[in-house]
């Protein structure tokens, strides 16, 4: 299996008046393994970035990322990581199956594999029958669901997701983290999500990594004392658990404006 | 470490009365999560008005026409029908077959070449900001010099022989080419970019499967400018002196001061030009589009 750790990460973005803004100010975290880490804090405070550069599209200034995945059969190789972002970023001119392909072809799966991992996949988000359908006769929930298909069926190492529900009607969205988070479980994939939303965070996060704003640095760690089976959103105890979430959010939210 | 890590589970499951929420999330997602059907063929009544609306306006053409051939002599502004008869005289003869044949032949190769250059070109200079300042200058200058001198220049640079119709044509329509297919690079998606960075998209796969698709829209609006550029420029370079085609053939109907030979040569241009619009270009245009739902609400 694979972790992820990461080491004093500093990165700043250069100004439009030439200064330069300190996005992460040294942030250092573990990931849980075979399960979901939600890095949770107030938007644009950095962790999106963090995201980015885990996923090698931005570079660090100083600290580091380790990912480390270890395959029993070809020893060590370079970790695959799947991305679900924002938006579902498809290919709306290719199939949904199409779609998949552009991701199987990059990550050099063997063309033999593609048919039953396409099989698979689409059939864990629920999607099978759309196989041949172009994603704008999709709704947007539906091409969501696509976007995370595409990050499973490369079977990454790392699934990192980018507050990937935010853009959902309540309801979609709601049924989509359910599924997301039993998909998950069921292939004990280990996976990062980057949230503002601490309901959400408390909800999908097996570890929750909690942000401050910018600069940011890590205010705390704490692993979720509910397993994903039993986090029933109407249960009483795991409602008190979101509220004592959101109220550390808060008072780390007062003691900043206060200093 | 806080107090929330101490938090554990404990003591059997109490739930809440359960909110409604839930199974009216079932019923709802029925309604949020359906997707586009395509156009209904209850459509055909609104195509059928829209091919009517089409051929009444080539009627009301040929009308006008008619009700200004009434003023002047024949020899001005002969009657239609008589120049219809010239047309199909030109058709059954086969000639028409022969001259449009070379006319088309140099339209094509032109184009063929313009594009051929173009596309990587345009797509460089969308994505190259150094190759973009050093392109800039002379394509903006092509857009602005007239086909007519280009045609002059060929000519006189290449000789009466079909390399200066190709050259002419292919240069004239070159920076028109260029500028859309440079545009549509700049506006294209930088996410979708990004996307085929994390999957590890080969070079080969970002232009084809992520770049070119995006472009497919400029693209079509190019060839169409370009080959009525074309049309216009080919006729030109033929009207200078060679001995087929159909500038030459309006160029005989000119030396004769026969205005319904001109008209009806112009006449069968026309409909080769209707057909590759509509047929052709049409064609192409639904085939690379199907992936797009046709949602024109916003007309009337």
């Amino acid at each position: 299996m694979a972790y992820v750790h990461v080491e004093q990460a500093v990165k700043s973005f250069p100004r439009e008046d030439g200064t330069d803004m300190l996005v992460l100010g040294g942030v250092s975290f573990d990931a849980k393994e075979r399960g979901i880490t939600c890095l949770l804090g107030p938007s644009g405070c950095g962790k999106s970035t963090l995201l980015n550069v885990i996923a090698r599209l931005e570079r660090l200034d100083q600290g580091y990322v380790e990912i480390v995945s270890n395959h029993g059969e070809s020893g060590t190789r370079l970790p695959q990581l799947g991305y679900v972002f924002q938006d579902p970023r498809l290919l709306n001119w290719k199939r949904v199956e199409e779609n998949l392909i552009f991701a199987l072809r990059g990550m050099d799966v063997p063309r033999r594999q593609w048919d039953e991992r396409i099989h698979t996949y689409l059939g864990l988000v629920g999607l099978l029958e759309f196989r041949k359908q172009y994603p704008l006769y999709l709704s947007g929930g539906m091409r969501q669901r696509v976007g995370l298909a595409r990050a499973l069926v490369i079977e990454p190492d790392i699934l990192l997701m980018d507050e990937p529900f935010s853009k959902l009607d309540q309801l979609t969205a709601r049924k989509l983290r359910e599924d997301t988070l039993e998909i998950c479980a069921r292939l004990q994939q280990t996976a990062l999500l980057v949230t503002h939303d601490v309901e959400e965070a408390a909800y999908m996060g097996d570890r929750i990594v909690i942000f401050s704003a910018r600069p940011a640095h890590i205010v705390e760690v704490l692993d979720n004392p509910f397993s994903p089976l039993e986090r029933d959103l109407d249960d009483v105890r795991f409602i008190q658990f979101k509220k004592q979430l959101l109220q550390t959010v808060l008072n780390l939210v007062k003691e900043k404006e206060e200093a | 470490m806080s107090s929330l890590n101490n938090f554990t589970p404990t003591g059997p499951t109490q739930r809440e009365e359960t909110l409604s929420v839930h199974s009216q999330a079932e019923s709802l997602r029925g309604a949020t999560e359906a997707p586009f059907r395509r156009a209904k063929p209850a459509a055909a009544r609104e195509m059928l008005k829209d091919v009517g609306l089409r051929v009444g306006s080539i009627v009301a053409l040929v009308f006008a026409w008619w009700v200004t051939s009434l003023f002047f002599p024949p020899t001005l502004v002969p009657r239609p029908w008589d120049t219809f008869a010239e047309v199909s005289a030109i058709v059954s003869t086969g000639n028409f077959f022969i001259e449009m044949g070379s006319t088309l032949r140099r339209v094509l190769v032109g184009f063929g070449i313009a594009m051929v250059v173009s596309i990587p070109l345009g797509i460089l200079m969308g994505t190259l900001r150094s190759l973009e300042s050093f392109f800039e200058p002379p394509v903006i200058l092509g857009l602005t010099m007239p086909g007519l001198i280009w045609a002059v220049l060929m000519i006189m640079f290449f000789g009466l022989t079909e390399t200066s119709a190709y050259a002419a044509v292919a240069v004239t329509i070159f920076p028109m080419l260029a500028i859309s297919i440079w545009q549509g690079t700049k506006a294209i998606d930088k996410d979708l970019i990004d996307m085929s960075e994390v999957f590890h998209a080969s070079a080969w796969s970002k232009v084809v499967d992520v770049i070119l698709p995006q472009l497919v829209s400029h693209l079509l609006a190019a060839i169409r400018y370009g080959l009525g550029l074309a049309w216009k420029v080919v006729v030109v370079v033929e009207m200078f002196g060679f001995s087929n085609g159909v500038g030459y053939q309006v160029v005989r109907g000119f030396n004769v001061f026969s205005m319904k030979t001109v008209l009806a040569w112009a006449i069968t241009f026309l409909v080769v030009m209707i057909i590759i619009e509509f047929g052709f270009i049409g064609w192409l245009e639904r085939s690379v589009t199907r992936w797009r739902p046709r949602v024109e609400a916003w007309r009337r």
